[in-house]
């Protein structure tokens, strides 16, 4: 794409009471693009960028900026600017402050001597930075305004361009739309894209949000237990998961153990099925990963795999099916709308199925038979914040 | 329902009542033209006029104020950087560090009084060694070898007991804060100093300025704590009121205590509101909720950030600087500066315009303090707190002082009013050669009797005994004058040392205290106890019953036929008096006829000096176009033939000293 920006190599974080967050990270990020750190609570993603925001310096290995190593080097002199979880404005000064607080303090220079000189910006030039800035996040007439008279999404974009006003190399997002609504979220996400677009420069975004991931990033980079499971364009990420945990991780999927007869053909449930990957030895045990989407609804008779509705969910577009496969649990995202207890066939075309190499995470995942709690855990904000909560406790 | 509503209505309406019923009656009488705090006698402001001329008051408000002010912003200082030290430790030791803070605020005052009086004065027995080295080896700075309590020792104190105040306010704040404010500003190009000024000082400002205001507020309430630690030489306002009410309750009292209600009161409704407001819009805050501010806040926080704006508010605080640096310096150029003779007597023992006169004509600034009694004053030379430089104490105790080498020779070239002291009162017994004292005043002890209680033609100290005034008798609440009495009754002298005539005495009081004729022992609470009509007999001395006669006329007083103590108080200069000269001229300008007269008027105890004494019926004429009646003159200055039948107290052996307090004791009264 373009030049690499930063390099971490080998980096490694263990905290004072001995867990160890971030295990032996090799990553580079390249300039202007727009990438996110995807995973779970407690992952290690929040740690990767406050090691580059210079808040943390990791316990082993080295963090290069520009070729230059900057493990030790302060966040004040970093060319690097955060957006916080909680956006972390100053709530004593206004919104036009807020954006000029920066660009008030003096920077240090090398002077024509050699030696170090504070040089301060012209008031034009700042109030000419600001005002710019409070127009691309769409603020302008706020300058006066108290930060606590904003809205959730007014302080967002507040935050955003006290950090842009300084013109950093990179822009770091610590989950920057978790405390906004679905729909300001939705909005934010596209306008954070459109601004990453106009100023061309490198955005490191932090979620737990796949689908926000997926929405808006060049790269996607997906994180868990410390260690990244895989890195890659969202198109990748989605299609060619690495394992049962990306797989999982990134939108909904049914994954089954599978074995490899031969290239273009695996068996699961003692059938063989064409499909697309190659290069596994034979008879190689694998998981299977078979996206809701991509399964049809056929006539029990025609099916290629024949089983019974347990649950059916109206979603709007589709139906959540879930459909029972000799004791697995499937789910099935289909227009057809099929009632509880009827039996059914499906049928898979070769490009719906997608072969993994076995992991750690094999088993874990994929199977539907808690279905509806899972939904439940997964859409209940209550819960998610409270594990945040406790992941920023161990912090 | 509607019932029960009403009864608990009635409960909580109770409740207040009973809380602030004395400060409603105090605040109502602090404007009684009367000098009673139970009977109303119209409108007036004249306490808060007199109040205002009271330069005790006056004075000790000063030094109020100055150590106020400085503990306040030396605290706040100290505990917001505490604070932050505190908030940075992780939180195993966090909750440790924040309950050993807490501790000073729930340890009894007294505790931390004396423990702090126990730390300075063995610091001050230490110093004496740490100075010297220190002159020796350098030359640059002379350090004092002689430290003692006062201004400087009130301030630590008080330092000491306001930090914690702050940390409590302050750390509430800090943990508030959200933690990424100061990444963020460190993020923007802050190093972590210039992140502390920009964004924690702005975010915390609300909890320092309370932990100021309380800080404030406790110190100008203090008085525990300053009464140990002040020393002799200074005073706060809490203990000059202390000290005011140890005689009567005057409603001068009543009328400082109002102000100083009203002034708290202020303080802490400033800071609930300012509370309030601060608990609201955090929780605005915490819920990302816009506030509504009144559009006329906006518009006035939208003009304070104008380039205009911004200069009002510099200008503002540079302002609030200035007048808090000018107040500091004029309170302690008030405090400090003029040249001083501290000086050490009793209550109400002086006409306090003399004070003041003489600091017009000196230029020299009077610290005057009151001790309550011959033994307190003693315990507090002893104990080393001390700096006076004058002290005013009675015969048998002055004898005590000088055996102890306690007390300085005089130059009394430089008092040339010694000559116009009645050859009476010089060297006498406590004092043969006449070296180190030169007399205040003198009188006698006797029976105080109200006559519209009892008929009985009263000469005898038998009456205290008797069995028909059971309940009627007030003990002197002292065992030199208790058993001095018993002695002279039985026949004895004060001041013999057998202990069989001691043990008698004892006998005698013991027994009419069996039999139930005792009220109670009282020593400045005869007052009041007087004068209201509730004791017929009390034991008190010849010029304080003069003062009680002014609001009783029925009070009557006999020195008895068996005889009595008289006694002389006499002004003495300290060893090592850090003001000797200036003691000079103090003592000069007391024992002068004029002074002597004035005194006599003010205190109603006998002047020493032959001029005064003898000019005074004239004088009294003169002043009030009436004739002193010669009765008041005969008890306020005994004629000779009362005195022959009086004996002086002397110092007693300490066998006799420590059985008279073994007995005292095994009375238990």
């Amino acid at each position: 794409m373009s030049k690499e920006l930063i390099r971490l190599k080998d980096v490694s974080q263990t905290f004072d009471d001995g867990v160890t967050v971030l295990k032996d990270i090799n990553i580079y990020f390249n300039d202007r693009e727009f990438l996110t750190l995807l995973g779970p609570s407690g992952c290690g993603k929040t740690t990767l960028l406050r090691i580059i925001g210079g808040f943390q310096t990791p316990t082993a290995g080295e963090v290069y900026f520009d070729g230059e190593k900057i493990n030790n080097v302060p966040p004040y002199k970093r060319q690097v600017n955060t957006v916080f979880q909680k956006y972390a404005l100053f709530p004593h000064l206004n919104v036009y402050e807020n954006v000029a607080f920066g660009l008030r303090i003096p920077r240090e220079e090398t002077g024509p001597n050699g030696k170090a000189v504070k040089v301060k910006l012209p008031r034009a030039e700042i109030d000419a930075r600001v005002r710019e800035m409070l127009e691309v996040v769409s603020l302008k007439g706020f300058e006066h305004r108290s930060i606590a008279s904003l809205s959730g999404g007014q302080q967002q974009r507040v935050a955003i361009a006290r950090a842009l006003v300084n013109r950093p190399k990179v822009l770091l997002l610590d989950e920057p739309l978790g405390a906004l609504d679905k729909r300001l979220r939705k909005d934010m996400q596209q306008e954070l894209k459109r601004i990453q677009q106009r100023l061309g420069i490198t955005f490191i975004n932090v979620t737990h949000d796949q689908e926000e991931a997926l929405a808006m990033s060049d790269t996607v980079v997906v994180m868990n237990e410390g260690v990244v499971q895989q890195i890659g364009t969202p198109e990748d990420i989605y299609n060619e998961p690495k394992n049962a945990f990306v797989a999982d991780f990134i939108g909904e999927s049914n994954i089954v153990d599978g074995i490899m007869r031969a290239d273009r053909v695996v068996e699961i449930f003692n059938r063989r099925f064409p499909c697309l990957d190659a290069g596994f030895e034979k008879d190689e045990p694998v998981d299977v990963v078979i996206r809701p989407e991509d399964v049809d609804i056929v006539p029990e008779a025609e099916g290629q795999l024949r089983g019974v509705v347990t649950s059916v969910t109206f979603k709007g577009v589709h139906y959540d099916t879930i459909v029972d496969f000799y004791g697995f649990k499937w789910l099935i995202e289909t227009t057809d709308y099929c009632p509880v207890d009827s039996r059914i066939g499906i049928k898979i075309d070769p490009d719906g199925i997608h072969v993994m190499k076995k992991s750690k995470y094999s088993g874990l995942y994929g199977d539907y038979s808690s279905y509806s709690e899972e939904y439940d855990e997964i859409n209940d904000p209550t819960l998610l914040e409270a594990e945040e909560e406790r992941a920023d406790d161990e912090d | 329902m509607r019932k029960n509503r009403f009864g608990s209505r009635t409960l909580i309406g109770l409740c207040f009542l009973f809380l602030y019923l004395p400060i409603f009656l105090l605040i109502f009488f602090s404007f009684n033209a009367g000098d009673s705090s139970a009977v109303w006698r119209g409108f007036s402001l004249q306490w808060y006029a007199e109040l205002f001329h009271n330069r005790l008051v006056l004075e000790s408000l000063a030094t109020t104020l100055l150590v106020s002010l400085l503990a306040t912003a030396i605290s706040t200082v100290a505990g917001t950087f505490a604070a932050i030290g505190i908030y940075a430790l992780t939180k195993k030791w966090r909750d440790p560090v924040l309950v050993v803070n807490d501790l000073p605020m729930m340890n009894a005052d007294i505790v931390t009084g004396v423990s702090l009086l126990l730390l300075f004065v063995a610091f001050f027995h230490g110093w004496g060694a740490i100075a010297n080295w220190l002159n020796s080896w350098q030359s640059l700075i002379r350090f004092p070898t002689r430290l003692t309590l006062g201004l400087g020792t009130l301030l630590i104190a008080h330092v000491s007991f306001n930090i914690p105040y702050v940390i409590l306010n302050v750390s509430p704040r800090l943990r508030q804060m959200d933690a990424n404010l100061v990444e963020a500003a460190q993020d923007l190009g802050c190093t972590w100093m210039q992140a502390f000024f920009k964004v924690i000082l702005p975010e915390i400002k609300p909890g320092i300025v309370s932990g100021a205001l309380i800080a404030f507020t406790m110190s100008v309430d203090d008085f525990v704590i300053s009464y140990f630690t002040a020393g002799s030489s200074t005073q706060t306002l809490s203990m000059t009121i202390y000290s005011m009410t140890k005689k009567r309750v005057t409603p001068v009292v009543n009328a400082v205590s109002t102000l100083i209600f009203l002034a708290v009161l202020i303080l802490l409704v400033i800071n609930n509101i300012r509370e309030a407001r601060q608990v609201k819009l955090a929780a605005k805050r915490a819920s990302f909720e816009p506030v509504r501010e009144d559009p006329r806040v906006e518009r006035f926080r939208e003009w304070m950030s104008t380039p205009r704006g911004r200069l009002v508010r510099r200008v503002t605080a540079a302002v609030l600087c200035a007048a808090f640096l000018g107040t500091v310096t004029f309170l302690t150029a008030f405090t400090t500066s003029r040249p001083v003779v501290n000086v050490c007597s009793w209550g109400e023992y002086i006409d306090e315009d003399l004070i003041t006169e003489f600091e017009e004509q000196t230029g020299i600034r009077v610290n005057y303090q009151t001790a309550e009694s011959n033994e307190a004053l003693y315990s507090l030379l002893s104990n080393g707190g001390a700096d006076y430089d004058v002290v005013v104490p009675s015969d048998y105790m002055i004898s005590q002082l000088i055996e102890e080498g306690r007390l300085e020779e005089l130059d009394y070239s430089q008092i040339p009013n010694f000559e116009k002291i009645d050859s009476r009162f010089k060297n006498l017994p406590y004092d043969p050669e006449n070296k180190y004292t030169v007399p205040y005043t003198w009188g006698t002890v006797g029976i105080i009797y109200n006559a519209a209680l009892v008929e009985d033609e009263i000469d005898s100290w038998s009456v205290l005994y008797d069995d028909k005034y059971a309940g009627q008798v007030l003990l002197i609440d002292n065992s030199r004058d208790a058993f001095g009495i018993a002695l002279k009754y039985l026949g004895y002298s004060v001041n013999t040392t057998d202990p069989d005539e001691i043990q008698a005495a004892y006998a005698l009081v013991e027994d009419a205290y069996q039999r139930g004729v005792f009220q109670g022992k009282v020593m400045d609470q005869v007052f009041q106890t007087m004068e209201g009509g509730n004791a017929s007999f009390a034991t008190y001395y010849a010029g304080d019953f003069l003062s009680m006669l002014e609001n009783n006329e029925d009070l009557r007083f006999v020195v008895p036929k068996e005889g009595s103590n008289w006694f002389v108080d006499a002004m003495c200069v300290l060893k090592d008096a850090p003001n000797y000269d200036n003691a000079m001229k103090w003592i000069n300008f007391i024992a002068s006829t004029d002074s002597n007269l004035r005194n006599m008027d003010y205190i109603w105890y006998a002047s020493p000096n032959k001029e005064a004494l003898e000019l005074y019926p004239a004088w009294y004429e003169e002043q009030y176009g009436e004739e002193l009646d010669p009765e008041i003159y005969a008890i306020m200055a005994a004629p000779q033939e009362v005195l022959d039948r009086c004996e002086m107290y002397v110092c007693l052996p300490k066998a006799t000293r420590s059985l008279y307090n073994e007995l005292w004791i095994k009375l238990g009264l």
